[in-house]
């Protein structure tokens, strides 16, 4: 009867759910992005891809080696970090573009800092945004669709700077499928939208933070545009929005804990996303908001926590 | 949900082999006596009992063997009839060694003069609490708090409020569901009982809604009855817990630090109900309770058993563990205790006995990622990951801030966290450091206060005296 | 670790155990600003080594003197004296350096590394410890900041003083060039320093024990 029996702490039944499913299971939804951005840009697509995914996974593990910390590339979180970066490129750079962006999103932004959930900011984005200053010529280029000019051909104008001058200029179905141009990731909306919806439903993500996210740039460009319905909606279908509300805002290590702050934070980088595209002279604000308020995550979990259950004022 | 509000939080637990679903269909049947009984003088909170008899005694069934020490303690009574062969220390399942009364069965099952109430309807507040208090009841939920305690509302407070615990919302656990479906009646007089002995207008039995049965068996019982009332509550983990159940039905909220008496409620398990409904109209003291044996056993089911049968007699009642098993646990599976000793007796609050399998077996731990399920889980609403954190870097007095002391152990946080961090293990153990430095300091300040009425008398005399 | 109270002792002790840069983390502000060509480095580094030599010296000598109230604002007078003719000497020899330094030579003269050194340092230890002390500390950050720049110059610049060592090919990383960039090698190299630091004390911690 005593044979092999042990001791633990309660609980003894745990959730199935780990790490590692949860990183899949964004794996599957970015999965839909990638094959459009892969249909949409061609091998190229494809080439950036997997090298980002191997330069994460690989400088995780050889950093992890030589520090002689416990190897956590079986998380699959490098894994999610590469693709992020890779659909963050335009198809147009170089091989070596997301290799020095996938060092300095694992080593540089994850690994030095703690490792997986100490990450200060989000790996992909603050590696883009390294990368774009570094070399602004070749991650800020938005190359046209195969359909849609070649990739060999740079746009002019993102449909974001389009709708600038004028709306309709831009076809809301080219919008949807993703024939605009851009980088990797952001151009499929039917693609996002799919893994996105599916990240909510499968309770991976919270919903407060992409419907605020997006809903406040709505609101701000319907509000400032005097009621220009059409373009406010065109707004939050073009560039980087979606790929940021739903993956990137949404990162657990640097979005707050509670409820409440997802708001805040949603809210604040619909704010910043807005700010930036109506005023600045950045085409696309998206990733520089996120990552202000990634910065900002700590000081919003400070003044949200949730009360506690019974928590009454004191009369002392 | 019939009105009944959700909690905030709470989790869904997964149930494996044997759960609720098999085993609430197998009727209490009663465990036969074993030939030795080993019956823990500490089953309660508070003073462990003091033996009332020595080696070689004869005893008879619902003797007393142990007087209460202090005003939170409870008696102990002998299971069996029988000789004393022992009065020594005994292991319980959670590893603590408590002093015990060793009783070798005769197997006559005589049992000591019982004295029921004369006037059961018309009990005063105060013989209430006596005649539990003698009959040793103690909440049999597994908080195992002396019930007469919590039937002695300090004073300026009223008890409005009767609950009635029947949510059992730990997985495989079924005692609570058998209890009420073939003793609908007697909780439901014994409830009744309650309530005309404490003046109290106002009573609710709270079952989850997944015991249908249980909830028609138990308003079948109550019907025609004034004031007391059965409701149904959605089924969600810990909706058993003192302060969650209350919210649930009465909407309002325990404060923080508060009793449940605080705001007029006194919760009771239905087993509790069931052993104050037999104490007063029968007399019988609580030697016996329903347990439920589930999970990686041969033939699950739920026992009537005697207090102090060791372990292994349930498990042998059962065919055995099958060869899958890892784990036993004492309780449920989300607040139970894993032991591996199966001479450990049943004590006055086992709920259940379970056999788990390796998914009972921690996975190792990992970072914090920070996905925030835990505090979506926190029946408390607390901030499981950031106490977690704050008391692996020692700093106690901001985990203290966060409100590490509000935890209630129930396991929901650690439960969903998908980094298998072991929360709850860490929060206890906070808390354990910070009442021990709250106690010490306590008795620094007592000590400093003594010291200076001390010099300062000194010097009055000083005075005095110049 | 050297004893501080001769001058080869305080000399070394600012070159390398103490190191303003590495140790000490004094002075962060030209550290950051303008190491982006290995020029700079060896410019700023001399320039404040000069200063801070003849600062301590004349703090020593004066530390008897000086009455501890005003002790602060008398330094500053010595030291934005010493600035003040370097920036002259500068601009008349070497202006194009002059120029690229820009205001942080005037800056010098709130340079925490100088202040540090007067106050703890100069104002307690007789003059030949102090020109020591100067010397090692103003080398010490010359050293160091030098290294930053030659690194931040080949990653940003692709060449180290000007002259061209990467390859045709190589595109150069702008972001270096930038004070972000600063921050990230600074960072990068004090966790290789405080590497080789354990492996020190680790290293002869086990000879320690070996010997007993």
């Amino acid at each position: 009867m005593q044979r092999h029996l042990t001791i633990t702490p309660s609980p003894h039944v745990r959730d199935r759910a780990s790490t590692k499913n949860i990183m899949q299971e964004v794996c599957l939804a970015l999965a839909p992005a990638g094959i459009a951005s892969i249909i949409l840009f061609g091998a190229s697509a494809l080439k950036l891809i997997c090298f980002s995914v191997l330069t994460c996974v690989l400088t995780e593990y050889l950093y992890q080696l030589i520090a002689g910390h416990k190897s956590t590339v079986g998380d699959w979180s490098a894994v999610v970090t590469g693709l992020m970066l890779a659909y963050n490129l335009p198809a147009t750079a170089p091989w070596w573009i997301p290799v020095v962006g996938g060092v300095i999103a694992i080593l540089l932004v994850k690994q030095l800092f703690g490792g997986i959930g100490s990450n200060f900011m989000n790996p992909a984005l603050t590696a883009r945004a390294v990368l774009f200053i570094s070399w602004g010529g070749l991650v800020a280029s938005y190359p046209n669709t195969l359909y849609c000019g070649g990739v060999d051909t740079i746009s002019s104008a993102t449909p974001l700077a389009l709708m600038a001058a004028d709306p309709s200029q831009v076809s809301f179905v080219d919008l949807l499928l993703g024939n605009v141009p851009g980088i990797l990731g952001e151009t499929c909306k039917i693609a996002l939208l799919l893994g996105g919806i599916y990240l909510i439903i499968r309770g991976i993500i919270d919903w407060r933070i992409p419907a605020t996210f997006i809903g406040s740039v709505f609101v701000l460009f319907l509000l400032t545009s005097g009621f220009n319905f059409e373009l406010a909606l065109k707004e939050v279908f073009a560039g980087g929005l979606m790929l940021g509300a739903f993956f990137m805002a949404t990162d657990y290590a640097t979005c707050p804990l509670s409820r409440l702050g997802r708001v805040i934070m949603g809210i604040g980088c619909g704010v910043f996303t807005f700010m930036i595209r109506a005023y600045a002279n950045y085409p696309e604000g998206t990733s520089f908001a996120i990552l202000f308020m990634n910065v900002l995550t700590p000081l919003i979990d400070r003044y949200t926590m949730p009360k506690f259950f019974g928590e009454v004022k004191k009369n002392a | 949900m019939f009105g009944a509000r959700l909690f905030p939080g709470g989790i869904h637990p997964r149930e494996g082999v044997n759960g609720k679903a098999e085993n609430s269909a197998n009727p209490i049947q009663e465990l036969p006596a074993v030939s030795r009984v080993i019956i823990p003088l500490s089953q309660h909170i508070g003073a462990p009992a003091t033996a009332t008899v020595k080696k070689g005694d004869h005893v008879l069934m619902g003797q007393v063997i142990g007087e209460p020490a202090g005003f939170v303690s409870a008696p102990v009574h002998a299971s069996v009839s029988g000789t004393v062969v022992e009065v020594g220390n005994c292991k319980l399942a959670s590893g603590a060694t408590v002093p015990a009364v060793t009783i070798d069965n005769d197997f006559k099952d005589e049992w000591v003069e019982l004295h029921p109430s004369e006037h059961p309807e018309n009990l005063t507040a105060e013989e209430a609490q006596q005649i539990i208090r003698n009959a040793g009841i103690v909440g049999m939920g597994g908080a195992t708090f002396p019930t007469q305690v919590k039937l002695t509302p300090a004073a300026g407070k009223t008890i409005e409020k009767l609950i009635i615990n029947g949510a059992e919302c730990e997985p495989y656990l079924t005692a609570d569901h058998r209890l009420m479906l073939e003793h609908a009646g007697e909780i439901v007089d014994g409830v009744r009982l309650l309530m005309l002995a404490f003046g109290v207008k106002d009573a609710v039995i709270g079952v989850e809604e997944n015991k249908r049965d249980a909830i028609s068996a138990l308003s079948d019982a109550a019907s025609g009855i004034e004031g007391l009332r059965v409701q149904g509550l959605p089924v969600r983990y810990p909706q058993g817990g003192e302060k969650q159940l209350i919210y649930a039905i009465t909407k309002r909220v325990v404060p923080t630090g508060g009793l449940p008496i605080d705001v007029g409620c006194v919760v009771l398990n239905v087993g509790t109900v069931f052993a104050c409904d037999q104490a007063i109209r029968m007399g019988i003291p609580l030697v016996r309770r329903v347990t439920t044996v589930g999970g990686l056993v041969n033939n699950p089911g739920n026992f009537l058993v005697r207090i102090g049968t060791p372990v292994k007699a349930l498990f042998e009642a059962c065919g055995g563990t099958t060869p899958a098993c890892k784990q036993l646990i004492s309780g449920g599976p989300m607040m139970g205790i894993s032991f591996k000793d199966t001479d450990c007796p049943v004590t006055k609050g086992t709920s259940g006995i379970l056999a788990l399998g390796k998914e009972s077996i921690y996975p190792e731990e990992t970072s914090c990622i920070r996905c925030a399920r835990c505090l979506d889980a926190c029946p408390m609403k607390l901030a499981p990951s950031r106490m977690d954190s704050l008391i692996r870097h020692e700093r106690y007095d901001e985990a203290e801030k966060a409100g590490v002391m509000n935890c209630i152990e129930c396991g929901a946080c650690t439960y969903v966290c998908p980094a298998k961090r072991l929360l709850t293990q860490s929060f206890r153990m906070g808390k354990k450091v910070i009442n021990t430095r709250k106690k010490a300091a306590a008795a620094k300040a007592a000590a400093e206060k003594a010291q200076l009425a001390a010099e300062k008398a000194a010097n009055e005399k000083e005075k005095k005296e110049a | 670790m050297p004893k501080k109270d001769t001058f080869l002792g305080a000399f070394l002790n600012g070159l390398i155990f103490e190191n303003p840069t590495f140790t000490l983390m004094l002075g962060m502000c030209p550290t950051l600003g303008i190491t982006t060509a290995a020029m700079n480095g060896v410019g700023m580094g001399l320039a404040t080594t000069v200063v801070l030599v003849f600062s301590n010296l004349f703090i020593s000598l004066l530390r008897n003197i000086i009455p501890d109230k005003v002790r602060i604002p008398s330094y500053i007078v010595i030291i934005a004296s010493f600035v003040t003719m370097i920036d002259l000497l500068m601009s008349a020899f070497v202006p194009s350096l002059r120029a690229a330094l820009g205001t942080y030579i005037q800056l010098i003269v709130v340079n925490c590394i100088i202040f540090a050194r007067a106050e703890s340092f100069a104002a307690k230890n007789p003059p030949v410890q102090a020109i020591g002390d100067g010397l090692g500390m103003g080398l010490g950050f010359t050293w160091a900041i030098t290294l930053l720049s030659c690194i931040r110059e080949l990653i940003g610049s692709g060449s180290i003083f000007g002259l061209r060592l990467m390859p045709e090919a190589y595109q150069p990383m702008a972001i270096m060039n930038q004070v972000p960039g600063g921050f990230i090698t600074l960072g990068i190299l004090l966790i290789l320093v405080n590497v080789i630091k354990a492996a020190i004390a680790r290293h002869s911690r086990a000879r320690k024990e070996e010997l007993a």
